[in-house]
């Protein structure tokens, strides 16, 4: 098979001080410059800003934010990783006719 | 190891999942393992509503993840073809509560 | 076939990815691993309503998360072609591999393909029967599937 055994599957080296985007366990998503990282996904994030969610709905995050400097992500409610250079909200990609 | 789902003997047969969240895909068994990881080829989704009939969403070839899976179990094609699924009324299934 | 060959296999192809908390991703494969993982490349993320998107050039996803990866991309016949063409090749790569187990050896892990295989054709499909076979050649016991998490209610799916 393909060399990624053991190894992660995205190489977080590419985004060390760079903006990544998390996603955690439970809905809390957070942004902020990644500073370090270990293979068990565990994510020093500096300047990090958290995006607060909708009262009514957790699932959904708002506008509003609050500011958490420099944390530790626990990598077991680490969800997802993205950068955050390139991530832009986009209208309906998928206008086609055959909605289902 | 040995596969205690038993699911051997339903490959390449129409199998229906129902997942964790509540919804019903039915589809080719193509594979599975251990973990009751699911390949599903040529697979839909039944949508049940009470309001209308039973909604077909065609989904392709899927992938569904072991701990999504509620229930797994044979398809009577034969029976389910004389099915007629625009008159079918039902309610659409809670999710599982864990 | 097993669903982690059948994902490797469709390394480079476009996918939908389900979370459990109902969001979607649509992008290109690029890799994932034993648990599941999964990165993908330039991804459009669909909101659980499926009424906000956005795209991100890169994301890395926990496999534990994920509910279910479709072909649903696009459902042009091409795009099924091809899939059906990774189906073939992983099915061709796990017949090698089974091809290459020396006879007899093939014991110690789990039950012998053959053997199982024909007792089913002698026993039908039926539910019972096959389970007795099972049991009688001594597979030891499935593990119950992991934990998981709370399920999420239906999600947008990413076509809005």
């Amino acid at each position: 098979m393909s060399g990624s055994r053991k190894e992660t599957v995205l190489d977080l080296a590419k985004f060390v001080d760079k903006g990544v985007q998390v996603k955690l366990t439970g809905g809390r998503q957070v942004t902020g410059t990644l500073k370090g990282y270990d293979q068990l996904l565990n994510l020093v994030l500096d300047e990090a800003v958290e995006f607060l969610r909708d009262p009514d709905d957790p699932l959904k995050t708002t506008d509003q934010t609050r500011r958490l400097g420099l944390i530790v992500c626990r990598g077991t409610a680490v969800m997802l990783v993205s950068p955050t250079d390139g991530t832009d909200e986009i209208a309906n990609p998928f206008i086609q006719p055959d909605g289902a | 190891m040995s596969n205690g789902s038993g699911l051997e003997s339903l490959v390449d047969q129409t199998i229906s999942v129902i997942t964790n969240d509540g919804r019903n895909i039915v589809g080719l068994l193509k594979g599975f393992d251990q973990a009751t990881n699911i390949i599903l080829d040529e697979s839909h989704e039944r949508v049940y509503s009470t309001k209308e009939g039973v909604q077909q969403l065609v989904l392709g070839l899927y992938i569904i993840r072991g701990d999504n899976v509620s229930i797994v179990g044979e398809l009577d094609e034969e029976l389910d073809s004389h099915l007629d699924m625009s008159k079918l009324r039902a309610h659409p299934l809670k999710p599982v509560i864990h | 076939m097993l669903p982690l060959s059948l994902l490797k296999t469709a390394q480079g192809h476009p996918m939908l990815v389900e979370l459990k908390s109902g969001e979607t991703y649509n992008g290109h494969l690029v890799n994932c691993d034993t648990w599941m993982n999964i990165h993908l490349r330039e991804v459009i993320c669909t909101s659980k309503d499926g009424d906000r998107f956005w795209r991100m050039p890169d994301c890395y996803i926990r496999g534990i998360l994920l509910s279910i990866f479709g072909s649903q991309m696009s459902l042009a016949k091409s795009d099924i072609d091809v899939l059906h063409k990774v189906i073939d090749k992983v099915q061709e790569e796990s017949k090698t591999r089974a091809d290459r187990k020396p006879p007899g050896v093939g014991r110690g892990r789990g039950r012998g393909r053959e053997e199982g295989g024909g007792a089913r054709q002698v026993k039908g499909i039926g539910r019972g029967g096959d389970d007795a076979g099972g049991r009688g050649m001594g597979g030891g016991r499935g593990r119950g599937t992991s934990s998981g998490r709370t399920g999420s209610s239906r999600g947008g799916r990413g076509r809005g």
